[in-house]
């Protein structure tokens, strides 16, 4: 064990230094061993792929040439990209696609999560019913959904013409105006029980001595839930939309199985307008000029989650 | 039910028409073993059961059966449209062909039409294409153009470039070069229920003689009978949309480029032009206007056509004879009333010539594969075994496999096929063949550019998609076409 001088320490208080830095290093070697070979694979399988794409982003790849061929045009891809029409649209598309699903999902998640946490008979069944969705492949629902969808045979269809409800049946799927809607109902019947889940957990940490307290201070239910509830699920609910948002914003199998982003490009979002342009159209400069800025973006959502999780851990530290 | 009088009328119609010249204008037909000037259904069942072919033996001469070596194929495969029976030999195939080189180590993977190209490609990429594969017609000059393939031609497998279709040819070979061998080749036909066409107020053995007249026909019977008159089908990334699409537009006088002409140069895009457009306005005016075809029909395949029609829900449709068999494959499945209701329907399919433009001009897709050996620094482990390889590709495209793998929905690539006694047997045993075989001589290949798969996956596709559902008009979703068509054609971003 070692004692520190007074001086030893002023002198570490007023140097925290490279010889610091380096000397925590040195500490925590044997930590950064551990994780050495993670960040030795991430460097091959995520780094060294950023960097390839974004310079691909710099080049022209013809379909009649090699990609070893590519021809250099500079930042041309990314003026082209942002200068044509289809790219707004997909832009516009994402939004809607990602900020639809995101918080709706997350309304009918936090909503499922607090009527199941209280106690009630059935409730764990209903419970494992309303995952379901979520654990079923997103391939199989997709094509699910699209046969339910299907513009002139889907079970919606015949329902209301059975009824009397319609003359034929509603065009989802094969509809400029009525596609995305589509789309995102189905995303969010996938993703909301991930947001259950999510809440529920958030809502096992909410003291119920303070649910008690509060009570018998004379709150009632939305008092107790606004002032008590949930201020303890704020952290849970920032993590759980920027997750949304991040997989919706990457999102790329319901769109792609269900209309490959038809009709018109009403329902390309960046993920899928991205995939066909690259292995669609062998537009791999273009393609990744794309990915350049779907990464940035991204990067910037992760930021503000790490920041999330980063303040539940002080919260947690200082608890 | 009615038989179209096709001998004379095929002839008449081959003979008179500029489609044949551009079938047979390689000058590599100079002694091909059919005697194509007089094709017809007559000619083609007289050929039929003449001759013998030894395709272990015949092969042996390539490769020796006892070759031991490792082979990895990737093909394009069945899929969910395609009958029972086409599986069951695609299972013989490789059987055999183990069977017959038991020292080669075979690793085949099937694909599926719409997902091989996307997959070969990435493969590519990353230098982990397999040995050899058999792709679709549009695929050949794309690779063949950057450098992917080898050279090969039908004599390093034992057969002589006669042996197969001249457009065929055309569409293997890229800058002079050969660069692979048709396994297969076939034309579309028109298909039509009669029960419904009596029922509509049509008469049931004739079917619309024009495109226009499909327009009319299938208003008719939407409107009599609340059903979809003619099976349209515009998604995009499926090779069924151009199959169905570009005979309309060609009938019509339009085209991409002049790809129906005797000698294509492929410079002066003709998608803006008048004739394409009333191609397009045709579609339109079915989708649209009269509501005549399945609403679905923008995210639709042929897969999706055949139940339709089956369960009587669709008057009209173009496709391949297999889809005989695969009403009878997917009857089987039905059950109860179903099961009568859709044995009403195959009872009531015919197949005639696929209709003409305004001009009497009739065109269907020159369809099909073909199989090619992959340069060494683009496969997987760096090698290619070239006698496995020419072994696979030889039985593959000799005469008696050419013609098995093509049993029900196609026609064999190596024209000796149809002297086989499996041709004999196969028009006897599948329904409407003779159909599809004539329509052969009005068969026009894709452009053989390496931008065909993009022009005819993508952008036809998209040009559809625009103006049926009102995003654009047709002229603008025309001219749109026309423009993106350019923009490839010029290199463009």
């Amino acid at each position: 064990m070692t004692i520190a001088t007074g001086k030893a320490e002023a002198r570490a208080t007023l140097q925290p230094d490279r010889s610091g830095v380096l000397s925590q290093v040195w500490e925590h070697r044997a930590d950064y061993a551990y994780v050495l070979p993670a960040i030795a694979v991430m460097l091959i399988v995520i780094a060294y792929p950023i960097y390839y794409t974004i310079e691909l982003s710099f080049f022209n790849t013809p379909p009649g040439l090699q990609l070893r061929d590519k021809i250099f045009v500079g930042f041309d891809n990314y003026t082209a990209i942002l200068t044509s029409q289809v790219f707004w649209k997909v832009t516009w598309n994402t939004l809607i696609w990602t900020l639809g699903s995101t918080f709706v999902s997350f309304v009918l998640g936090s909503a499922a999560a607090l009527a199941l946490h209280r106690e009630f008979i059935g409730r764990g069944v209903l419970r494992a019913i309303l995952i379901i969705p979520w654990v079923i492949s997103a391939v199989a629902a997709s094509y699910i959904w699209k046969w339910i969808y299907h513009s002139d045979f889907g079970i919606i269809g015949a329902v209301l013409v059975g009824l009397g409800l319609a003359d034929r049946p509603p065009n989802f799927i094969d509809s400029v105006s009525t596609v995305l809607p589509s789309l995102i109902v189905v995303n969010i019947w996938r993703e909301f029980p991930f947001a259950m889940i999510m809440m529920m957990a958030g809502l096992q940490t909410v003291p119920e001595q303070l649910l008690r307290a509060a009570k018998v201070d004379g709150a009632n239910a939305w008092q107790r839930f606004w002032h008590v509830t949930f201020p303890h699920l704020r952290n849970v609910s920032t993590i759980t939309i920027l997750l949304l948002a991040v997989a919706n914003f990457n999102s790329f199998i319901i769109p792609w199985i269900m209309t490959g982003g038809g009709p018109s490009n009403a329902s390309h979002i960046w993920i899928t307008h991205i995939y066909e342009l690259a292995f669609g159209r062998q537009r791999w400069g273009v393609a990744s000029a794309y990915s350049v800025l779907l990464f940035l973006i991204l990067m910037t959502l992760g930021y503000f989650y790490v920041r999330a999780l980063s303040g539940n851990e002080r919260k947690d530290g200082s608890a | 039910m009615r038989r179209i009088r096709l001998g004379g009328a095929v002839l008449r119609g081959a003979v008179s028409t500029a489609l044949v010249a551009s079938l047979m204008s390689a000058p590599a037909l100079a002694a091909p073993p059919v005697d194509l000037s007089k094709w017809s259904p007559e000619y083609v069942r007289s050929i039929a059961g003449t001759q013998d072919f030894d395709t272990a033996a015949d092969c042996a001469k390539v490769t020796p059966l006892d070759y031991k070596g490792r082979l990895t194929f990737w093909y394009q495969g069945v899929f969910e449209g395609d009958p029972d029976l086409l599986r069951q030999y695609y299972k013989d195939f490789f059987a055999t062909f183990r069977k017959t080189y038991p020292n080669i180590q075979l690793e085949e993977q099937a694909l599926t039409y719409n997902d091989l190209l996307d997959k070969f490609r990435t493969a590519l990429l990353g230098n982990a294409a397999p040995m050899a594969v058999r792709l679709q017609i549009l695929g050949g000059t794309e690779f063949a153009s950057k450098g992917y393939l080898q050279p090969l031609k039908p004599e390093d497998v034992g057969y002589s470039t006669e042996d197969f279709w001249p457009g065929a040819m055309k569409a293997v070979t890229w800058d002079g070069v050969t660069y692979g061998i048709p396994t297969n080749n076939e034309t579309m036909a028109f298909i039509w229920n009669a029960d419904i066409f009596k029922r509509a107020g049509l008469n049931p053995d004739k079917p619309p003689a024009t495109w226009d007249d499909v327009v009319k026909y299938s208003k008719q019977i939407h409107d009599k009978l609340g059903i979809a008159g003619y099976g349209l089908v515009a998604r995009k990334n499926a090779g069924n949309t151009p199959y169905r699409f570009m005979p309309q537009l060609w009938a019509y006088g339009g085209g991409v480029f002049d790809e129906t002409t005797a000698s294509p140069t492929y410079k002066k895009i003709e998608l803006d032009s008048p004739q394409s457009k009333a191609a397009l306005q045709a579609s339109y005016d079915m989708y649209v206007r009269d509501k005549s075809v399945p609403v679905s029909a923008l995210t639709n395949q042929q897969a999706d056509n055949q139940p339709l029609f089956l369960a009587g829900q669709l008057g009209m449709m173009i496709s391949h004879p297999s889809d005989y068999n695969v009403m009878l494959d997917l009857q089987k499945k039905a059950t109860g009333a179903d099961k009568d209701k859709a044995q009403t329907v195959i009872d009531n399919m015919r197949y005639g010539l696929i209709p003409t433009g305004p001009d009497g001009k009739r065109a269907v897709v020159f369809g099909g594969s073909n199989i090619h050996i992959l340069k060494p620094e683009y496969v997987e482990g760096g090698k290619v075994d070239e006698p496995a390889a020419k072994a696979i590709i030889c039985m593959w495209t000799s005469p008696e496999w050419s013609l098995k793998m093509a049993y029900a929905g196609s026609n064999p690539g190596n024209l000796n096929g149809f002297k086989t006694k499996w041709m004999k047997e196969r028009l006897d045993n599948i329904k409407f063949l003779d159909v599809t075989t004539s329509m052969l001589p009005y068969g026009i290949p894709f452009p053989a550019l390496p931008q065909s798969p993009e022009i005819m996956n993508i952008i036809i596709p998209d040009m559809l998609q625009n103006a049926l559902t009102g995003a654009m008009t047709v002229d603008q979703a025309a001219d749109d076409a026309a423009k993106k068509v350019k923009d490839l054609m010029g290199g463009g971003l």
